[in-house]
């Protein structure tokens, strides 16, 4: 059987997307801090979906399958940035009580607020 | 099996790291095992729907991706507030 384009790019982006998906799952194991844990879904949310739905674009083209594969897309990679921020700071009120920085950890704060 | 179903098994694999954050960690931890679950899963669904050629199947995913966020979200807000 003769590998065409289309095959051979799906099975890259597959490939890339597993690696991605493999990535982060070795980083939440290896690392015990919360928010290098956080740092470690983006590979994931990132590059393993944005590959995978590719794949599936090229393989379903923009039909009903592809758009949902793309708003799938968009809604996982806006969701992991907001959801890190919400999981970072409920991680950071939680450990010092207030997300805001205290005096002790000399952070220089720009604007004031 | 064609490759999205092998993809599909590969990410189910990966879920174990997830699960066991989820069944090990502290709180924000199993917090974070649930995001990057939530994710994984949602593709898992879409790779199933793919490679079992349902399309309309997809919607699951879609649904899925939607209501992680809004979980994820209030968990963490639960988390940060009373517990």
């Amino acid at each position: 059987m003769a590998l065409t384009a289309g095959p051979i790019a799906i099975w890259t982006l597959l490939i890339v997307g597993m690696g991605a998906f493999l990535f982060t799952a070795i980083g939440l194991l290896v690392f015990k801090d919360v928010y290098e844990r956080i740092q470690f879904t983006y590979p994931a949310a990132t590059i393993g979906v944005a590959a995978i739905v590719a794949a599936v674009v090229i393989q379903k083209s923009i039909s009903q399958a592809g758009i949902k594969a793309i708003l799938i897309g968009l809604i996982l990679l806006w969701a992991n940035g907001a959801l890190s921020h919400a999981t970072a700071r409920a991680a950071r009120v939680r450990r010092l009580g207030d997300w805001k920085p205290s005096p002790q950890e000399k952070i220089e704060i720009v604007d004031g607020n | 099996m064609n490759p999205w179903l092998i993809a599909a098994a590969f990410l189910l694999l990966c879920l174990v790291a997830p699960f066991l954050i989820c069944a090990r960690g502290d709180a924000i931890s199993r917090l974070v095992g649930l995001e990057a679950g939530s994710a994984m899963v949602t593709m898992i669904l879409l790779l199933l729907a793919i490679g079992f050629n349902r399309d309309p199947f997809t919607d699951l995913a879609l649904a899925l991706a939607l209501l992680s966020f809004g979980g994820g979200l209030v968990f963490a807000r639960f988390l940060q507030r009373w517990l």
